[in-house]
């Protein structure tokens, strides 16, 4: 038997290539994630003690007052040799020349203690004190830094001016800046640094004592602690890249099934004439299960290779395009491997069971029968339809009842189930839709369309097999899109209420000239401004502000419905940085040139660094208002880190600060953008394989088809009239699924939207991404057609002679 | 079964008029060096039109080969083949197509019809794919003919091996083609189906005025023809007109 086995392998080699195909990728996708995840683990590990090596203990829990509390418990301390090194950063606008540097804003601490010094001198030296400055290796060449270079670090009066005396490395991912200066140039800044920890060595007493809340610990202990975190970060994103892995395995497992089902359906002739010559039925049945083992080995080990060199490969690239990514080197285990391997024959041997048993059901005597082509008429058995029907029901029970209760288990094993449904009843209900489709494709294409609609649904399971691959990854694919979407109108709705103006630019003093609104309009990226007025006035405790008059045409500018600027002619809205933490009383009393209204105070922010009364208070206030911000709406599509660029250099020559929420709102997009993109990417791997299944399917049913391919062409098709349907039976099946995928994900996504947005925002709609799934529509019927290339091409090779030559 | 079935009419006599087919010089080789097949060794053959001609000769002789070469299935190595007139090596392979579906009709062995039509479906095909309305009266002519009218609705996976051969006949008579080749229409019939499509071929030669020309390698089913053409290794070893039964058996053993 085994002669049988490997003649029978070498013989349909070619055929097994689409089948292996999806187990490489599958098992490549495996060995990738754990590449990745050992170099992301490697390059954020590395270098995690650097920080604490000098240090005793380590304390967290801490703001930047807090953190200027130590260092000056420390400079008190400092007799007994107590040391601290605040790890922690602070986001400042840093300039050279007057132009804000791009990408460059990480301000931290470096200490003149060596022992706590942490980053690496690669050029010049450390600051010895306030006015010098370490830049970051990474961000000096990103923006063309080098050492004696001038910088100024903030805003407004609180900048500082310092020379970069030399370059490190930041051997810590974790408390990596751009810009290391000394505590006294940092210290204005304590309020707004985030202070991921501090390092101190000596005595803890003045420690705790300073500042009683923070939460001390040994410093090896910390440093195990903080690693151990990162595995278990790492270990989570690894774990959701396995789910996307077994998303495409399972689409592997349909791919291999069908390419067996078809392959031993088209060698059923062969099977039976084993059979005659004395074959027993386990004799048969061992030797195409011992095909698809050797197909799983071979097809593993390749997968093993491809995943070691697309994870290295990655690895490399990311390492030169994006050097601040700074991943580690990258390593698989041998127990990855030893698993990836297991998978991905288990994965094959699982794909052929089913079909293989169906080998061994072959009599002997289908061999002597004269052979009148294969009429193999699968279709859906009652069983089949029932527990489909049953499946489908109770999915959609289990969804309704998701969308009642939130609860997102229920919404996930409500979906999963009500999908099986829908694949159970795929041999009914797919060869269904090709029939109507095809019916109007014929219309257009004629007799070609309509021997295409025929053929496509002669084998009902292997169509529906066929496209079941694809209609998962585009089910997937368009759920993400559509739940993406309804969340980012959420999102807006949001960004549109807490950030209505894309941009302010509020006087400093009193009042801005009238160039100021040219100039503005003159910044790239900016669509309208609009001038408010208002006055500079005493309010209360806070001193002089500026308050603003709401303008009447403020629509006109804000995004959303403009709502949210609204003032009451008793009110006074005060933004959040004006009272900068302090207490504001409800009422306070705003004061020009002798004129007093008692206004109630209400907190908020949005629109700079201002206060907003109502016109008519304004107009109490003052006779002569004087324009005293510009309110910026920006274009749709403009660059955020340019505009806010352009604006500060306007604000800088104008003493004003600019401010507004478009860089925010733009960067919540990028986010949703970017996780979007990653998931979509993931699921792309999936619906890959399920094309690879497509192009398989038609490859195999082509060689099956071949005499009747030629007799076609003898009685009249011409080789254009076979290309042509070919592919619109490749077409058919894509398009069939893709759009059965975007209704059954579409579908999803709502019950998705109501079962998990809409506990968190009661006014979520369901926002289709028409554009996005139409492209997706599109890209699978571009990629059927791809997938028929290759067949098509052979078939219409073919002469009719030849073809009807054909056994 | 049709009731109309007339006793088999006089032969039409010799042939008048330019021939339905010709073939100049024809050879076709398969392979190369050692292993190559000579199949056709300059076969210069007319065939008339309005006749019934079987070519016969035994397994390998080429036959088949100098079928598929006068109906453009196959293109020859040399030599030249015309068709109602029309040089087929001037044909590129779509002008090729053409021809083939507006002036030729065949009838294969096994595998003639498309199991995802109906009979009706695969006997209008070749029109189907011209783009042509069929006849409605030639149609029915055919149809009535052939004995089909009752299984016009029915699949190929419901037909005898018998009626399908009758609508593969009819797919090839519908379009009312120059001529029709026939290959081994009783290759997988049993004796009283082969008598019935070998009298519908007749029939269509005597009744609609076809020209027919089988590939067979069975005396029986030569007796049909009007004409025989005996082919041995790849060359042509008699052309006989209207031959008895006897002249046929003592050509063809002649040949052994």
């Amino acid at each position: 038997m085994r002669t049988v086995v490997l003649a029978s392998l070498r013989t349909h080699t070619r055929r097994y290539v689409a089948a292996a195909l999806a187990v490489v990728i599958g098992v490549a996708f495996v060995v990738t994630t754990a590449a990745l995840s050992s170099a992301t683990r490697d390059g954020l590990t590395r270098g995690v003690s650097a920080p604490y090596d000098g240090a005793d203990v380590v304390a967290t829990d801490l703001v930047g007052r807090d953190a200027a509390a130590l260092v000056a418990a420390a400079e008190e301390d400092g007799a007994e040799g107590a040391e601290a090194s605040v790890l922690g950063w602070a986001s400042l606008p840093v300039r050279r020349d007057g132009r804000t540097l791009d990408g460059v804003d990480e301000v931290a601490q470096v200490t003149t203690t060596p022992t706590l010094r942490w980053p690496e001198l690669v050029d010049g030296a450390f600051p010895a004190g306030a006015g010098e400055a370490v830049v970051d290796a990474g961000a000096a060449e990103r923006a063309d830094l080098g050492v004696g270079d001038e910088l100024s670090i903030g805003q407004g009066d609180r900048a500082t001016d310092v020379r970069v005396v030399g370059l490190v490395d930041s051997p810590s991912q974790l408390v990596r800046a751009d810009v290391y200066v000394t505590w006294a140039d940092l210290a204005p800044y304590a309020d707004e640094l985030y202070v991921d920890s501090l390092a101190w060595a000596g005595g803890t007493d003045a420690l705790t004592d300073a500042v009683p809340h923070a939460t001390v610990q040994d410093a090896r202990g910390y440093v195990e602690e903080v690693t151990a975190e990162i595995n278990r970060g790492v270990d989570v994103v690894a774990i959701l890249l396995l789910l996307f892995a077994s998303i495409a395995l399972f689409v592997s497992v349909l791919v291999i099934s069908n390419t067996f089902s078809i392959l031993f359906a088209q060698r059923q002739r062969d099977f039976a004439l084993l059979r005659c010559v004395g074959a027993t039925r386990r004799q048969v049945l061992r030797s195409v299960r011992l095909e698809a083992l050797v197909l799983g080995l071979v097809a593993s080990a390749t997968g093993l290779a491809a995943g070691t060199a697309a994870g290295l490969a990655i690895v490399a690239v990311v390492d030169s395009r994006f050097p601040t990514a700074d991943l580690g080197s990258a390593s698989v285990s041998p127990g990855w491997y030893a698993g990836a391997a297991v998978t991905g024959v288990v994965v094959t041997l699982v794909a052929a069971w089913l079909p293989t048993r169906r080998v061994t059901a072959v009599s002997p005597l289908a061999a002597l029968r004269p052979d009148t082509g294969i009429d193999a008429r699968t279709a859906a058995g009652r069983t089949r339809v029932a527990l489909g029907v049953a499946a489908l029901v109770g999915g959609a029970g289990l969804l309704a009842l998701s969308v009642s209760t939130t609860s997102p288990l229920v919404m996930v094993v409500g979906g999963t189930t009500a999908f099986s449904g829908v694949l159970l009843l795929g041999p009914l209900l797919v060869p269904a839709l090709i029939g109507f489709t095809g019916r109007a494709a014929s219309r257009v294409l004629g007799t070609p369309g309509r021997l295409a609609t025929g053929n496509a649904v002669r084998h009902p399971r292997r169509t529906a097999a066929t496209t079941a691959s694809l209609l998962i990854g585009v089910t997937l694919t368009t759920a993400v899109l559509t739940g993406m979407a309804s969340a980012r109108g959420a999102v807006d709705d949001e960004m549109d209420a807490s950030h209505p103006l894309d941009a302010t630019l509020t006087a400093g003093g009193a009042g801005l000239p009238d160039r100021a609104v040219d100039a503005v309009r003159a910044v790239d990226g900016v669509d309208d401004v609009l001038a408010v007025p208002g006055v500079r006035a005493d309010v209360g405790a806070l001193g002089a502000v500026a308050v603003l008059g709401r303008p009447a045409d403020v629509a006109a500018i804000t995004r959303g419905p403009g709502t949210v600027l609204e003032v009451g002619d008793d009110e006074i809205l005060l933004s959040y940085d004006l009272v900068s933490g302090r207490e504001v009383p409800n009422r306070v009393e705003v004061t020009v040139d002798g004129r007093t209204e008692r206004l109630r105070t209400v907190l908020g922010e949005g629109w700079g660094s201002a206060a907003l009364v109502s016109a008519s208070t304004l107009a109490a206030l003052t006779d002569t208002p004087m324009t005293t911000a510009l309110w910026v709406r920006a274009d749709d599509g403009a660059d955020a880190g340019a505009l806010a660029d352009g604006l500060d250099a306007v604000a800088a020559g104008l003493g004003a600060s600019a401010g507004g929420g478009f860089a925010e709102r733009g960067y919540v997009d990028l986010q949703l953008d970017v996780v979007t993109g990653a998931v979509v990417g993931l699921l792309g791997i999936a619906v890959v394989i399920a094309l690879i299944g497509i192009a398989n399917t038609l490859g195999l049913s082509v060689l099956e088809r071949g005499r009747e391919h030629a007799l076609l062409r003898a009685l009249g098709l011409t080789r254009r009239q076979l290309r042509t349907m070919l592919g619109l039976e490749a077409v058919l099946l894509s398009v069939v699924a893709t759009v059965l995928g975007t209704v059954i994900g579409t579908s999803f996504a709502w019950v998705g939207v109501q079962a998990m947005v809409r506990s968190v925002v009661p006014e979520a709609p369901l926002v289709l991404p028409l554009g996005q799934l139409a492209v997706v529509v599109l890209v699978s019927a571009a990629a059927g057609l791809l997938a028929c290339v290759l067949p098509a091409r052979r078939a219409a090779r073919v002469s009719p002679a030849a073809g009807l030559a054909l056994d | 079964m049709t009731s109309t079935l007339s006793p088999p009419g006089t032969p039409p006599g010799p042939p008048t008029g330019p021939p339905a087919a010709t073939a100049r010089g024809l050879t076709r080789t398969y392979g190369r060096g050692d292993a190559a097949v000579h199949a056709l060794r300059g076969v210069d053959l007319d065939l008339p039109r309005g006749r019934f001609t079987a070519i016969m000769g035994p397994s390998g002789s080429g036959k088949s080969t100098l079928m598929h070469c006068l109906a453009g299935l196959d293109v020859p190595d040399a030599g030249t083949v015309a068709v109602a007139g029309v040089a087929l090596e001037s044909l590129d392979d779509t002008a090729l197509t053409l021809f083939r579906r507006e002036h030729v009709g065949f009838v294969f062995q096994s595998f003639n019809l498309l199991p995802m039509l109906t009979a009706q479906q695969n006997v209008v095909l070749p029109l189907d794919l011209a783009g042509r309305r069929p006849d409605p009266a030639r149609l029915a002519e055919v149809v009535d003919t052939l004995g089909l009218r009752d299984r016009l609705g029915h699949r190929p996976s419901e037909l005898s091996g018998g009626q399908q051969q009758r609508v593969a006949i009819a797919r090839a008579l519908v379009a009312q083609p120059a001529i029709v080749f026939a290959d081994e229409p009783t290759g997988n019939l049993d004796s009283e189906s082969s008598a019935e499509v070998l009298g519908f071929l007749r029939r269509s030669v005597r009744e609609l005025g076809q020209t027919v020309v089988m590939v067979t390698h069975e005396v029986d089913a030569a007796a049909y023809a009007d004409d025989v053409v005996v082919i041995a290794d790849g060359a042509v070893r008699a052309h006989l007109v209207d031959p008895g039964a006897d002249v046929l058996l003592a050509t063809l053993r002649g040949d052994r």
